[in-house]
């Protein structure tokens, strides 16, 4: 079940891939397959950059099945500059680092493991973005 | 709303880990007593809600499987799942049936079985609740989301972090005095500012726990004849896009907004004219903006009421009188029908050391998936 759940968020996961409606221009992500503005079917993929700031952001010590092993953790939400608010971990930080307001940018780490025999999922996390 | 639905009995299983009994134990034991308690009315129809039996690989079609194992015979039986909402949605579907015509009485059952799972595979599932894809999936539960949710309404509102511990310790002093609840003693500052911490700044203190537990209702058509049962006087649902940035960023609930300005219209009452609340209290942060929804206190300003003893039994607006999820429990899909159960109780004047003097009016709401569904209803 989970190789093909895997397989079918692939874009979303790895490339930040959303939809933009060609009607009124939301963008949405990750991709709908109908507008929740105005209705439109008429979507297009849309990259998002990758880029945004820390809206706010807590360190996780009691986890939810299968992140146990990445306690203690930064869960944080994520506004990207296109306008979308994404739930992210983040990564390459410590507490000092991360704070409201910080600008951060996409990384493709590992996320969950589904058992000996199950896919390995990888997707985005947030790392702060380097100055320069 | 139409014609107004009795409640002609209620039962309700110790909100406890119930080693003894599983998933359709506690509808079973529920349904049985709010039977015994509704004398000879036979409901032709059970609708049972439960949030996460069968993603805890517990018995699914549980209507079915209840109503068999009541010995209810031919009856029309249904199962209702709205994440923590799926109490009040089973008995706002069920007074349909009723109102609709299409049964006499109506059995409405919730049951949960949470100690059969560990805690992690438990917040698992019930992270799922959430959007399974983008945030149950990158480990996101309804813990964490609430820890992001204090910190985002403290840096917003300036207030200390320790002030939480009022909505807390409200609901467990009502708690105390309910032998059905599952932690049922007062909680004192000093053991809620030492909880561990579960996502920051968010500790155990600040969660309801989760518990096994069944609640029942029997309703029938009302009458029409001023009579002594309690009836449903309104009731309402709504639902807005899912997310947990959206009451995060926004610090408010919108669906509970509405839904209780939409119970009350359809009760034809006020705020003001309510003896009692119960509110979803599965966190202490979705329980300040529950009473900031309904209008209980402006935006910001919750917990300075609950420090003030405002939803205290002797206050100007109770709340939790049986201690609410934090202190009798949180049986997911049975948290609705818990509460109306403990509403009738005070408007009856069942409610024992529990009881409100003079109650007469309550409104109860339950919300699922982080606020996103919700469901009340007017009691009087």
């Amino acid at each position: 079940m989970h190789f093909a759940r895997s397989w079918r968020q692939q874009a979303a996961n790895l490339r930040l891939v959303g939809s933009q409606c060609t009607s009124c221009k939301k963008i949405s992500f990750p991709e709908r397959i109908r507008c929740t503005q105005c209705g439109s079917t008429e979507l297009k993929d849309h990259r998002l950059s990758g880029r945004g700031t820390i809206f706010t952001v807590t360190r996780v010590f009691e986890a939810p099945r299968g992140f146990g092993s990445q306690v203690p953790y930064f869960a944080a939400l994520v506004e990207l500059e296109e306008g979308p608010i994404i739930c992210a971990m983040l990564t390459d930080v410590d507490q000092k680092d991360a704070s409201v307001g910080d600008k951060v940018t996409m990384v493709t780490r590992r996320i969950i493991a589904h058992g000996d025999d199950g896919p390995i999922i990888y997707a985005y996390k947030f790392t702060p973005e380097l100055e320069g | 709303m139409g014609d107004r639905i009795e409640i002609v009995g209620i039962g309700r299983t110790c909100a406890k880990e119930r080693w003894t009994r599983g998933l359709v134990d506690l509808a079973v034991e529920a349904a049985g007593a709010a039977l015994d308690d509704g004398g000879s009315v036979s409901p032709s129809a059970v609708i049972v809600s439960n949030a996460l039996g069968g993603a805890l690989g517990d018995q699914q079609n549980l209507g079915t499987f209840t109503a068999s194992r009541m010995g209810l015979g031919k009856v029309e039986a249904h199962s209702v799942s709205s994440d923590e909402a799926s109490g009040g949605a089973a008995l706002r579907l069920a007074s349909a049936l009723v109102g609709a015509g299409m049964h006499e009485a109506v059995l409405v059952v919730g049951a949960e079985k949470t100690s059969d799972a560990l805690p992690d595979e438990l917040e698992g599932v019930r992270a799922n609740g959430l959007d399974a894809t983008r945030e149950a999936g990158f480990g996101f539960g309804p813990a964490v989301a609430s820890g992001l949710g204090m910190q985002r309404y403290q840096a917003e509102y300036g207030i200390d972090r320790n002030l939480f511990y009022h909505l807390a310790s409200t609901a467990h002093l009502h708690g105390a005095k309910n032998p059905f609840a599952f932690l049922p003693w007062e909680l004192s500052f000093d053991q809620y500012i030492h909880s561990p911490v579960v996502a920051d700044p968010l500790t155990v203190c600040d969660l309801a726990p989760n518990c096994d537990g069944g609640a029942a209702v029997l309703i029938r058509k009302g009458s029409g004849r001023s009579s002594s049962l309690v009836n449903i006087l309104g009731s309402s649902s709504v639902s807005v896009p899912t997310g947990i940035s959206e009451p995060i960023a926004s610090l408010s609930l919108p669906a509970a907004a509405q839904c209780a300005t939409l119970a009350l219209r359809d009760a034809e009452l006020s705020l003001g004219d309510l003896s009692f609340l119960d509110l979803h209290d599965s966190s202490s942060f979705i329980a300040a903006l529950s009473i900031e929804a309904v209008g209980l206190a402006k935006r910001g300003e919750a917990l300075l009421l609950a420090r003030d003893g405002h939803f205290r039994f002797d206050g100007p607006a109770p709340l939790w009188t049986f201690g609410g999820l934090k202190a009798r429990g949180n049986a997911p899909g049975a948290n609705g029908l818990y509460q109306v159960v403990e509403a009738t109780l005070q408007l009856r004047g069942d409610a024992g050391k529990s009881q409100i003097d003079g109650a007469d009016r309550a409104l109860v709401q339950c919300l699922g998936s982080f606020g996103a569904t919700a469901v009340a209803h007017v009691l009087g």
